[in-house]
């Protein structure tokens, strides 16, 4: 209890304790954490004075924000014009169907998160899909799905995987 | 003092008055649903769309929010204005087709059914206008609910979807909402209240002498804490209804009057 | 990190250090420039960059040889780009293995790859030079002049080339209402979309009553399919800050927010560290080069949120709050951050500043149009052969920029629309190539050019689904706040779905275009009352297809599944029999060798004969 309190603290001084930069500040949690743990939006509301629902607002309204745990590897598929137009749909189909998991969601293994954003700037690239800041282009639904699957760790016999 | 001409009537409202302000002055009405006088507002349901002259073309604008600056002319019943407050209500009523205040408020505008399939998402017939988010934040000042979510998704709740700690119970939330989603239910068994659809209870000071559910504990003590005097007396009266409070005032009032006719009689009996 | 810290006191200081780094510069040195923009890193250009240092620590000292990453070239179609000083020899789509022969051939001995030049796929001639590339040559490259010549993370580049001097000018000879004279002067028109005057926000900023008055940058790049204001912050954002320390001085204030989109991390870590060189030598602070004029610059990221491009919206979450837009009853240059005096610009506008400084306003307004002065620049993306970021000037024609730039529409396909303006445009269909490309222009044929972002859509392209895609987007991103824009797109979107899934019915165009003037009357800010124009445009242009849709349950450009058929051309069909095997439901019948045939009663339309077959026998129909 006693260290998340402290990393409440340390954010706080980070910005001067200045309400205006909340969204930083929740950044900044959730860059250490992953995720945004409830308990320490609940500090952060009672040390700045600033309302929880004020706080559970912006958590909820901008889509970089997770109120959950994230995967070991982060997947962003672009949902840009372009690559939209190149079949990008078919390809968050394929991974949605192979990894049970929908966009914004994470897998039941926590292998890795999957969001689907709004054009990521490399149209001369789509379809793209960015896995962990490395960026895949002309990707295929069944190029992504061997991509993703090859995240797993090598030895994996029958473990809890094979569960999902 | 600018003038606005609104429809025709000419009313001189203060400077960075609404328009609403004016047609309320003047006499002409203008459906509003998001808008009201003792919270601040957004002009977010666009439901009180008027035209506001502007020499070579007409802007539509919303008067519960528009300041007047200096003399303008605006049109409540010009076509386009009708139209765009019908296309409003259309949305509306199939955002929320339960609400029983929304269709008599449509049919005063003269809106019978809505074109559109209805919505169907979780929070059925809440019409997002966020009077209850201000109420409880800038009159009551708890702040126990708010918006979460954006777009469709967009709903009011406490955090995390959870029961507001902060929450007292008192109900300003469904006073104020205009289409009758917020209800008060009391669960006269656990003696609780509870705010739906927020899932908050809050324990319910119950009369000591007839049973009669009063106010919720938290603001009884929310009230108490506001006033100065701090006795006995006081808090005694606070374990009752108000129709119990006032029989016992009355007994009171007979037994003292009684006292003092009984002491005067026995002092004049001296007296002779 | 600059090697010896200096700190600049006055105007004059910064000259004297200019003319000294290129008095140092050494005109023999041999120059290896490796784009690391977003697009070319992507394909490994980092990794280029690092085997050309290792070839320079490791050549032969005689030769001095240095290897530089600079910014976004724009011709990301060819990336990774390399160039090579001195000759300026451009390289496109260069690999690993090719690092050790351009070292070897050109850097060391002067000599071209001829293999990794650009070749005109038309003449087959081969470019040595970027100018000789009609892609470039068209260009008139103001703004992004500087990519691709500086290392965006050295502002000793920046002040080589001349940057900054803009600056000490306006601080040594010009007084604020002179600034603001000198951009009036210009025209200069907001690049983010709305193309409100500059000169003029400036001058109501200026004028307006209240104590701390702030200047942003609008980096919410948005647009799905845009990602100018990305290269610019990325390549040279020194050229942002130069401009908003211009704004700041002409405004009267003292503090600045750059606002920059979360998805754009490359373009944040190089602001921040542009912004701290330029702390360092004293070109943000206190007294700024001596004078009693001080500034400086918060960067904020954005949380994922388009709406937050809305002015309004984006001074919300810098507040710390949700990021709703507000009516602008009040303009925000009276009441905008904070309830105080805000003047807020694009990364394009800011980045404009200096040059019309240095080069005066006239100048400027001698270029483009009549209403539209300037240059603009475009991201040209979709199904055009040369896929790029392109600058320029106002006035040229959509055909220009499309054929002559862009090469035209790729794999042979014939040409159907080109979309602009992001989710607030529409689609221009091949009638109105000639259309010259300005504020006014594009606006008169239901589109606009918005923030300069330019889709290509070729034959096969539907265009009832480019409008659905659109819809939706902006239903997503929708803030929910207003009746109209949160209603109004659901409902758009649920018609727009049966349209596509073969359940359109009579009067369903006619709904939507009735829900279309509701929300561009109703809706509370720009981004819902400009929401119904993809909608509005295509139906505009392409009813047929909607009427297809509708009436015939068929998509004439076979997107749609369920809308076509798949049919076997005989003629080309060689009955190998690949699709027969593949067919899920066995619908497909034929002998060895003999043309195959499908049987649509029983075919559901997955498209695997389609994809699997070698011979493109199988037509969408």
């Amino acid at each position: 209890m006693a260290k998340e309190n402290e990393l409440v603290e340390q954010i706080i001084d980070r910005y001067a304790a200045d309400t205006g930069m909340l969204i930083p500040m929740m950044q900044d949690i959730q860059a250490e954490c992953g995720y945004l743990p409830a308990d320490q939006l609940r500090s952060l509301a009672s040390r700045l004075d600033v309302p929880l629902s004020r706080i559970y607002a912006v958590a909820t309204f901008y889509t970089s924000f997770r109120l959950a745990p994230k995967g070991l590897h982060d997947v962003t598929l672009c949902m840009g014009t372009v690559c939209y137009l190149k079949g990008a749909p078919k390809i968050c189909e394929a991974i949605s169907k192979e990894f049970r998991v929908e966009p914004g969601g994470t897998t039941r293994d926590r292998l890795f998160s999957l969001q689907a954003v709004n054009c990521v700037g490399a149209c001369a690239l789509a379809p793209v899909m960015i896995v962990d800041e490395k960026y895949y282009d002309g990707v295929t639904p069944e190029s992504a799905v061997e991509v993703l699957r090859s995240l797993r760790p090598a030895e994996e016999p029958e473990t809890k995987e094979s569960a999902s | 003092m600018p003038t606005v001409t609104i429809d025709g009537h000419k009313v001189r409202v203060k400077k960075d008055a609404t328009i609403l302000d004016a047609a309320n002055k003047a006499g002409i009405w203008i459906p509003t649903l998001c808008y009201h006088p003792a919270v601040s507002n957004d002009a977010s349901c666009r439901l009180c769309m008027v035209e506001l002259d502007r020499g070579e073309w007409r802007q539509l604008v919303t008067a519960c929010n528009y300041p007047v600056r200096h003399d303008i002319i605006v049109y409540v019943s010009s076509e386009r204005a009708r139209q765009a407050r019908r296309g409003v209500m259309e949305l509306l009523l199939a955002r929320a087709p339960e609400s029983e205040e929304l269709k008599s408020l449509a049919e005063r505008m003269g809106v019978k059914e809505t074109p559109y399939p209805k919505v169907t998402e979780s929070q059925r017939n809440c019409i997002l206008c966020g009077l209850c988010v201000q109420v409880c934040e800038e009159i009551i000042g708890r702040a126990a609910i708010g918006f979460a979510g954006r777009g469709v998704d967009r709903t009011v709740a406490s955090p995390f979807r959870q029961a507001s700690e902060d929450c007292i119970g008192c109900g300003a939330c469904a006073a104020i909402c205009p289409v009758g989603t917020i209800k008060i239910r009391v669960h006269e068994d656990q003696q609780e209240v509870e705010i739906s659809p927020f899932k908050s209870r809050a324990k319910l000071l119950v009369c000591e002498r007839c049973g009669v559910p009063i106010a919720s504990a938290q603001v009884s003590e929310e009230a108490l804490g506001k006033v100065k005097i701090d006795c006995e007396e006081f808090r005694e009266r606070l374990r009752f209804c108000p129709k119990c409070r006032r029989s016992q005032t009355a007994a009171r009032l007979r037994a003292a009057t009684d006292n003092k006719e009984n002491s005067e009689l026995a002092a004049g009996q001296d007296l002779t | 990190m600059i090697e010896t810290p200096v700190r600049f006191k006055s105007t004059a200081d910064i000259e004297t250090f200019s003319r000294s780094l290129r008095d140092r510069t050494d005109s023999t040195t041999k120059l290896v420039r490796v784009c690391i923009g977003t697009g070319c890193a992507a394909k490994g250009s980092r990794r280029l960059y690092e085997l050309f240092c290792e070839a320079v620590k490791q050549s032969d000292l005689d030769v001095r040889v240095e290897a530089k990453c600079v910014g976004c070239h724009g011709f990301c179609e060819r990336g990774p780009i390399v160039v090579v000083e001195p000759g300026e020899i451009l390289y496109q789509r260069v690999e690993e293995p090719d690092v050790a022969e351009i070292f070897r051939e050109t850097v060391l001995g002067g000599r071209v790859v001829q293999r990794l030049l650009y070749e005109d796929p038309d003449t087959g001639k081969r470019a040595e030079k970027a100018d000789e590339i009609p892609f470039y040559n068209v260009q008139k490259r103001i703004v992004l002049g500087g990519n691709g010549r500086y290392n965006p993370t050295k502002i000793t580049d920046y002040i080589t080339e001349g940057g900054y001097s803009a600056l000490a000018k306006v601080l040594s000879s010009m007084l604020p209402e002179d600034v603001i004279s000198e951009v009036e002067l210009s025209e200069l028109r907001g690049r983010g979309g709305g193309g409100f005057p500059t000169g003029r926000k400036w001058r109501s900023c200026r004028a307006a009553k209240g104590f701390p008055k702030y200047v942003i940058c609008n980096g919410d790049e948005g647009d799905p399919g845009a990602f100018m204001d990305r290269s610019i912050m990325e390549g040279n954002p020194h050229s942002v800050i130069e401009g908003m320390l211009i704004g700041a001085y002409a405004i009267g204030s003292e503090q600045g927010y750059i606002y920059v989109r979360n998805e754009y991390p490359l373009a944040v870590e190089h602001l921040r560290m542009a912004i701290s060189q330029a702390q360092e030598m004293g070109l943000l602070g206190r007294n700024i080069l001596g004078s009693s004029f001080s500034f400086d610059i918060k960067i904020n990221r954005g949380g994922g949120a388009f709406v937050c491009g809305e002015s309004t919206a984006l001074m919300a979450s810098l507040e710390g709050r949700t990021g709703e837009p507000r009516a602008k009853y009040i303009h925000t240059v009276e009441s905008g951050f904070r309830g105080k005096p805000t003047n807020l610009n694009n990364v394009e506008t800011w980045a404009n500043v200096p040059h019309i400084i240095n080069k005066g306003g006239e100048w400027f307004a001698g270029i483009g149009t009549e209403k539209s002065k300037g240059t603009k620049v475009f991201s040209l993306v979709g199904k055009v052969v040369n896929t790029g970021l392109v600058e320029v000037p106002m006035g040229i024609t959509l055909r220009q920029v499309i054929d002559e730039i862009g090469g035209g529409v790729r794999d042979g396909k014939g040409f159907k629309a080109v979309q602009t303006g992001g989710p607030s445009g529409g689609c221009i269909p091949s009638e109105h190539l000639d259309a010259r490309v300005d504020f006014d222009e594009l606006t008169k044929l239901g589109s606009m050019m918005g923030s300069g972002g330019m889709i290509v859509m070729d034959e096969d392209t539907c265009m009832v689904r480019v409008a659905r895609y659109f819809t939706e987007f902006l239903q997503k991103e929708s803030c929910g706040k207003c009746t109209p824009c949160r209603e109004g797109l659901s409902q758009m979107l649920y018609i727009l779905d049966r349209i596509t899934d073969g359940e359109g019915q009579v009067g369903d165009v006619e709904r939507l275009e009735s829900l279309a003037k509701l929300l561009e009357s109703t809706a509370l800010c720009a981004l819902g009352k400009t929401a119904a124009n993809p909608v509005i445009s295509t139906i505009r242009y392409f009813r047929d297809e909607y009427d297809a849709h509708i009436l015939e349950r068929h998509c004439p450009a076979k997107e749609c599944r369920g809308l076509f058929r798949y049919e076997i051309d005989a003629d080309a069909c060689k009955g190998c029999g690949i699709c027969l095997k593949n067919c899920p439901v066995g619908a497909i019948s034929g002998e060895n060798k003999v043309p195959h045939t499908i049987d649509q009663e029983k075919c559901t339309l997955c498209g695997a004969c389609w994809e699997k077959c070698p011979f493109t026998a199988v037509l969408k129909v």
